[in-house]
């Protein structure tokens, strides 16, 4: 018999349904809700379902806004999901978090105690503690790293567990996450948002803070330093932007002040792990790891990974950085385990073990094995080894022919399975709908090694199942998140997350290096950023002039429409486009305009260098300032929406393109404004003012070089002025004297003017020269000498000598002429500024003997 | 028998090499009946970092890295080593069968109960042996074509023998057909291959019954033809295995030549299978292109 309760409201809580059997965390296993939920609920019933469900939307939008997203694997096209979250936290009370704590805390320790036998002397499986077919049989158990183990008070930093209730009312551990555990920047985001949307409730409710857990993880990768204990260089190791979790990494990053780097960003020279930076190799103390052990040095272990760093094990075995957790600790999730930890608590500890797991039959051993195979329909069975295509089955739900299967491989292999009780987990409320609804629930909780103890976060991540009676809770599968509070005795002050500097002291500005693959991405977010400007300004333009065309019929437009055209294909590279095409396509142009505007599949196109503008930020997510990433997100998504997403004509682009120019002005404002005018900012900037260069002489190569006749010259003269927003400025300057020569001047020559390329090719010259490079033997850099020639080139250009006419061929030829050789010289710049800082692009190859020779 | 073995590799790159990371395990380590006498390596261009362990199979391996630019690379393991003859005659070894043996890896207790009070160091190492390994995933297939060797009752060493033949006889030899990366199941579907498909394939039928095997690395000398010059460098590696029979320990078999090894099979390392002792592997950062060339002279001193 369903459970109700009696407060009437409109959420729909007198409905609230608990299953007879199934623990719920607001009624326990009462009538009657607890005393800390009742309080609560309370609260939100006063509030009200229309106004929390307002709520619930301002915590969406702040999380997207904030680009807290999760990453789907093989969704290519719809990379990054946004974080979900119900505005309903899980409630502990301080009383229950004592008990779980301790529990977490014990359970840490014993981990830690296995993983420095297992890579040390091994007595636990020598005395037959543990099997060795359990470990030795898990792919997580890396034989290199046995005896690799630092000199550390503890091995483990970083320890994370799944928690579920029971239906006795008893917390039980699902499973222990060892290797790179992740959630809780997701917690800490959670927080962040729910203080928000939640202000009175939350502070009504004392709520214990997050602050000090992630001050304990500062401490914590501080102390396993091996060197530069006072100001250790720590790092962030990312498989990268397409891992499911890369916001965490980069806020993390953010969040503690580490950089973020990624495989390529790391290397190994003289026993030590460097960090390529713009500024040379420097010397990394501590690698706060994401990636999978395995992946970690292609030279030792999974030699086709390309996220690791090769030679990095024997850099650890050498005691020259230490690693958070350390390689090869994925062998204590091997789900096997469970089954023997009580034993191990009492070996290693001398105690009970406070928090049970989930009830687990291994295998490998023959009681066991036999009551598995006799109780297959009734328990969960699980490879200890997760791979793909190998994951865990109910027993129950498998037809005879699988049933039988299975059992063929439990007896064949038996050390590769484990035997599980199915739990139901215990229920929480959850507003789904506006409505208040019951729904299962697992909680992950984060530990931490720092100083002589480890710190359990107060809190963690709550996920509940979108479905309800449903027991499968993950976040690939679209679950929901949610808060976790945890109810103090006392008001929790919040912990700056600011060192405290033992005495008061001006440190030296430490200017965080910047990685080669930042700067990489930053110079691309410059470069795609101003042709997306390119391409809108002369779209706009160009949507103006065939308007004019429709309504005047005059032939002059319609000539002056086609050398817009024309220029629009060169400048965006869209081949064949408009360049040798038929007239009907340059008479009712209409479709392949929309085509180059909304097809994210046409390179060239304004959506693909949108998306590959934000890309490219989001790639370097920890570098952008929050405010930043507003702009970067609004430019994206109010493209994404109103245009691609969208049918429209080309009367409703016009007005986009204004949109999406003032989106652009907005994050070139702030990057301006905000960024210091350091490698990052040199780097940016670099990219934008070369492709600004680049689209000019595009602009200029396909329509002033070219000669026309007075009439239709005047047309395109005003058209290339509207499109380098440069015609008030020229109005200003001559008056209504529309001549090329004036306008190249102003577009050429001027250095006052932003949009000349004279301006551009300065302030190259100026960013490069103060760029950190070595110069050999030569006074110059090869990038120096580059863009020196091609200003000086340019300066020294007579205008008048430009246009003279020197034969008939339709083009001014010097001009074409200066303009193909600066062409040329920036696109040499690219490469030279690629190989110069861009070092972690180059590619790492397996040498190794292919072809056995042998003989007989 | 006394032997200087010379192993040599030469990396050529198209493009210029910034930075390379190595390992190698070229350097013979020491056996019941093989000595090390002297080993070193001739690295060109000079390795600014080289560091020597001893790894988790006890095997002797050397890190090194070149941090100059270089575009070809010489490593040359040089070797001086005395192999002991062996007890080489089925009937020395014990009669005990693959079935006892089988019952003995997996039931035995490795301390602690009973009265095998004492740790088995020989036990806990063997049974490592017995589980799939990377390169040996144990199939129905595998166990399939094993079977007509296991004939119940049969002494472990009759087994092998008999499984040594087997494949011997069935498996044509043809270093065109594999590289390391051909997968047991193509050697056992097409029955060709090389020395180390042919000690894979002999491991794998082994664990497949729940014994232990392992796979060794090295080297076998070769005779000329009677009245031909010996060819200097002309040898290459070779690849055998080893199975563990309870009280007696380790036996080498070499299915490729169907012979026990005795005198002329040098031992470098051992490991589950060829990914545990790759003689030499690297990770070069850039190079474009690269050739590998290796030659290996095994020349008796005495």
């Amino acid at each position: 018999m369903p459970n109700r309760n009696h407060l009437a409201n409109d959420m729909g809580t007198q409905h609230y349904a608990t299953q007879l059997g199934i623990y719920d965390e607001m009624y326990a296993t009462e009538n009657k809700a607890l005393p800390h939920w009742e309080r609560f609920m309370a609260a939100l019933e006063a509030m009200g379902s229309e106004q929390l469900e307002l709520r619930r939307r301002e915590a969406q939008r702040l999380l997207r806004e904030n680009g807290v997203t999760y990453n789907v694997y093989g969704d290519a096209q719809n990379l990054t999901r946004p974080w979900r979250l119900d505005p309903v936290p899980l409630l502990i009370s301080s009383e229950e978090w004592a008990i779980i704590e301790a529990g977490l805390k014990q359970r840490a320790e014993l981990m830690d105690l296995i993983l420095k036998d297992l890579y040390g002397p091994q007595s636990l499986l020598k005395k037959g503690l543990l099997p060795a077919e359990l470990i030795f049989g898990h792919d997580g158990f890396l034989h290199p790293c046995v005896g690799a183990l630092p000199k550390q008070q503890r091995h483990l930093t970083l320890y994370s567990a799944n928690l579920a209730r029971g239906p006795n009312g008893r917390m039980w551990v699902l499973d222990d996450r060892t290797q790179a555990p992740s959630g809780s920047g997701y917690a800490l985001e959670n927080r962040t948002v729910m203080t928000r949307v939640l202000p009175d409730i939350f502070r009504q409710t004392q709520v214990r803070r997050l602050s000090g857990f992630f001050h304990a993880l500062q401490q914590g990768l501080v102390d396993i330093a091996p060197h530069n204990k006072e100001d250790p260089r720590i790092v962030v190791l990312t498989p990268g932007p397409l891992n499911e979790t890369y916001f965490e990494h980069a806020y993390l990053a953010a969040q503690l002040g580490f950089t973020l780097v990624q495989g390529g960003d790391l290397t190994v020279r003289d026993g030590r792990v460097w960090l390529k930076s713009l500024a040379g190799l420097q010397a990394v103390d501590v690698i706060l790891r994401r990636v999978d052990d395995s992946f970690c040095d292609p030279l030792e272990m999974r030699s086709s990974s390309q996220l690791g760093v090769a030679g990095l094990l024997e850099v650890v075995r050498r005691g020259h950085v230490a690693i958070a957790n350390p390689l090869g600790s994925s062998i204590l999730e091997n789900p096997g385990l469970l089954a023997f930890l009580p034993r191990l608590s009492r070996h290693l500890l001398s105690q009970e073990l406070k928090l049970p797991s989930i009830a687990t039959w291994w295998c490998g051993q023959r009681r066991e094995r036999e009551f598995v195979l006799k109780n297959l329909d009734s328990l969960v069975i699980k490879p200890i080894n997760r791979s793909l295509g190998n994951h865990a089955v109910f027993g129950g739900s498998l037809s005879n022919a699988e049933k039988e299967l299975l059992r063929q491989q439990i007896i064949a292999k038996p050390h590769l399975f484990i035997g599980q009780e199915q739990v139901s987990f215990s229920t929480l409320p959850a507003f789904i709908d506006h409505h208040i609804e019951a729904r299962n629930a697992v909680l992950r909780n984060f530990v931490v090694a720092s100083g002589n103890e480890y710190v359990v976060m107060p809190g963690g991540l709550t996920r509940v199942a979108r479905q309800k009676d449903n027991f499968v809770v993950s976040n690939q599968a679209g679950g929901i998140s949610k808060d976790t509070w945890v109810l103090a005795k006392e008001p929790d002050k919040p912990l700056s997350i600011w060192t405290q500097a033992r005495r008061p002291q001006l440190l030296d500005v430490a200017s965080e290096p910047l990685t080669s693959r930042a700067a990489d991405n930053l110079f691309w977010v410059g470069r795609h950023l101003e042709r997306v400007e390119a391409t809108t300004r002369l779209l706009r333009t160009l949507l103006q002039k065939l308007r004019e065309a429709l309504e005047f019929k005059d032939s002059i437009d319609t000539q002056c429409l086609a050398v817009l055209l024309r220029t629009l294909t060169q400048v965006t590279g869209t081949y064949p486009g408009f360049v040798k095409c038929a007239d009907s396509l340059l008479q009712a142009p209409e479709q392949e305009l929309l085509v180059l505007a909304k097809d994210g599949n046409r390179k060239g196109s304004l959506t693909a260098n949108v998306q590959a503008f934000g890309q490219a930020a989001f790639n370097i997510r920890d570098l952008w300032s929050h405010d930043t990433w507003r702009s970067i997100d609004n430019i994206q998504r109010r493209w994404q929406q109103r245009v691609v997403n969208v049918e429209l004509g080309v009367e409703q682009l016009q007005k986009n393109l204004d949109d999406l120019l003032t989106g652009i002005v907005a994050f070139t404002g702030l990057t301006a404004e905000s960024m210091t005018r350091e490698a990052a900012w040199l780097m940016l900037d670099s990219g934008r003012r070369l492709e600004r260069a680049l689209a000019l002489i595009a602009l200029l190569r396909s329509s002033l070089a070219l000669r026309h006749e007075e009439p239709l010259q005047n047309q395109v003269l005003e058209a290339v002025l509207v499109a380098t927003d440069s015609l008030t400025i020229y109005q200003r300057r001559y008056r209504a004297v529309l001549q090329l020569p004036m306008v190249l001047t102003l577009l050429l020559l001027d250095e006052t003017h932003p949009r000349s390329l004279a301006y551009q090719l300065r302030e190259l010259t100026a960013h490069i020269g103060v760029l950190p490079r070595s110069k050999g033997k030569s006074p110059l850099s090869e990038e120096e000498a580059i863009v020196l020639k091609a200003y000086t080139d340019l300066r020294l250009c007579n205008i008048q000598e430009l246009i003279l006419a020197t034969d008939n061929a339709g083009i001014y030829p010097r001009l074409e002429q200066l303009l193909a050789d600066t062409t040329q010289l920036l696109w040499r710049l690219a490469e030279v500024i690629a190989a110069a800082y861009f070092s972690h692009a180059q590619t790492s190859q397996l040498m190794v003997q292919t072809a056995t020779e042998d003989e007989l | 028998m006394k032997y200087r073995i010379t192993h040599s590799t030469l990396y050529h790159y198209s493009q210029p090499v910034g930075l390379c990371q190595n390992e190698a395990r070229l350097q013979p380590r020491n056996v019941a009946y093989q000595r090390c006498e002297h080993s070193h390596f001739d690295i060109n261009p000079k390795p600014l970092d080289l560091r020597e362990r001893t790894d988790f199979f006890g095997n002797r391996v050397a890190y090194f890295a070149i941090q100059q630019a270089h575009t070809q690379l010489v490593v040359t393991a040089i070797s001086d080593v005395t192999v002991l003859p062996k007890p080489n005659r089925p009937e020395q070894f014990s009669a005990i069968s693959w079935e006892q043996v089988q019952t003995w890896l997996r039931e035995t207790p490795l301390s602690g109960s009973g009265q095998q009070a004492e740790f088995s160091p020989e036990l806990f190492e063997a049974r490592q042996y017995v589980l799939d390994s990377p390169m040996i995933p144990i199939s129905p297939d595998v166990a399939q074509y094993a079977q007509a060797s296991f004939v119940p009752n049969r002494p472990l060493v009759e087994v092998v023998h008999n499984l040594m033949g087997r494949i011997f006889n069935d498996f044509t030899y043809d270093p065109s057909f594999t590289t390391i990366a051909t997968p047991l199941a193509d050697v056992l579907k097409f029955r060709r291959g090389v020395c180390q498909d042919f000690a894979h394939l002999g491991i794998a039928c082994l664990r497949a019954y729940g014994l232990a095997a392992r796979y060794i690395s090295g080297y076998v000398e070769t005779l000329p033809e009677p009245g031909k010059a010996r060819l200097v460098g002309a040898d290459a590696s070779h690849a055998w295995f080893s199975v563990y029979i309870p009280d007696t320990g380790w036996l080498d078999f070499d299915p490729t030549n169907n012979t026990m090894p005795l005198e002329q099979h040098i031992t470098l390392a051992w490991g589950r299978d060829f990914a545990d002792v790759t003689p030499l592997k690297g990770i070069a950062f850039g190079g474009g292109q690269h050739t590998l060339t290796v030659s290996v002279d095994v020349l008796r001193l005495d």
